[in-house]
């Protein structure tokens, strides 16, 4: 699951690979056209809803927490 | 460089207000106004507030629309507003006043598809172009006179936040390349030619009425689930529909070779005239 999400945000949003920091929308590794990308490609690929309440820039602060989201809505799915 | 504002004020929300206040804040010491940011629609993604941290420019979130009325009306100095991607409708009063200048971007040429929602309706009705507009604000919706327009084109495939984030762009480099005339007041503005009857598109309104028709070419069906995809921002809810008898509401859609074709429950293949198949997911409700 983990390499999927990467893979995705490899096509997306390549930089988010590399940041290691705490709130990627805030430091502008990332916008919110390229969330609703992920969210879209993410929804494709592992079959899941991820409600409008899940997207939020907590949720996308860095890879580790956009792979956690999914290992929840996947666990929910 | 000279300008009589004293005092621009920045409302809106979304990319193309951040581009537009980090620009009008950069400039700020080129003509010595105050500059301030009013955040009224909040958006969970929003980043405005950090870059009025970041530059030390002033940041208000009015939500109310009173109290951002009585706000705006409190303004005595010669002051310009810039209103970009923002859904605030100036009352007459405010706009009538001597001392305000209230200039606004449009994301679609004007006067074509004035209102709400106007990239939606491009892909909608099938347009090949579409683009911005810089006008000045005057009592009567997306009426005023033309700053500056530039255009774009839609791809086969463009959907609607995709749409709106190049419409964005396109309004920041149109506020760039207008601002200092805006300022100086040296715009030679064009009328619109208002046509009788022209339709003004609200925010109640959406694309098919919401409903997706499977009956409908399978064309037109991926136009109607592009023109209304703006992620999860909520712009519209869910498209509904019929599927064999039952209601239910359209979940997700893509374009997809044949090749990648797998069953799987509630979900529908729609052959399309490129070759290409449409996967649309829905739930019965």
């Amino acid at each position: 699951m983990e390499e999927k999400v990467l893979e995705i945000l490899e096509e997306y949003c390549e930089e988010a690979l590399a940041y290691t920091g705490e709130n990627m929308m805030e430091e502008g590794v990332i916008d919110s056209f390229t969330v609703i990308n992920i969210v879209s490609e993410l929804e494709d690929i592992f079959d899941i809803e991820i409600d409008a309440k899940y997207v939020v820039a907590e949720n996308f602060r860095n890879k580790e927490a956009i792979i956690e989201l999914v290992r929840r809505l996947t666990k929910e799915a | 460089m000279k300008t009589d504002f004293n005092r621009v004020v920045v409302i809106g929300y979304g990319k193309a207000t951040g581009g537009i206040l980090k620009y009008t804040a950069d400039r700020q010491a080129d003509y010595g106004y105050q500059l301030e940011f009013i955040e009224h629609e909040i958006h969970a993604l929003s980043v405005t507030r950090q870059i009025c941290e970041e530059r030390g420019v002033p940041f208000s979130s009015l939500p109310d629309k009173k109290e951002l009325g009585a706000y705006l009306a409190g303004i005595q100095e010669k002051t310009l507003i810039v209103s970009a991607s923002n859904n605030y409708l100036f009352p007459a009063s405010l706009v009538g006043r001597e001392n305000i200048t209230i200039i606004n971007f449009h994301n679609a040429l004007l006067p074509d598809y004035p209102g709400r929602n106007a990239p939606s309706w491009v892909i909608y009705r099938g347009e090949a172009q579409t683009g911005i507009t810089w006008h000045y604000v005057t009592a009567g919706v997306d009426e005023g006179n033309i700053i500056i327009q530039k255009t774009c084109e839609i791809g086969p495939d463009t959907k609607a936040y995709e749409l709106a984030e190049k419409l964005m762009d396109l309004a920041c480099e149109g506020y760039f390349a207008c601002f200092d005339s805006v300022l100086e007041e040296g715009v030679e503005a064009k009328a619109q030619e208002l046509l009788p009857g022209r339709k003004l598109y609200r925010s109640t309104q959406m694309p098919g009425d919401g409903f997706l028709d499977l009956g409908e070419e399978p064309e037109k069906i991926y136009r109607l689930l592009r023109s209304v995809d703006y992620g999860k921002t909520g712009v519209f809810p869910l498209l509904q529909s019929e599927v064999e008898g039952k209601r239910a509401e359209i979940l997700r859609y893509r374009k997809i070779l044949p090749k990648k074709r797998k069953e799987e429950a509630d979900m529908l293949y729609l052959p399309l005239a490129d070759g290409n198949l449409l996967k649309i997911k829905y739930r019965v409700l």
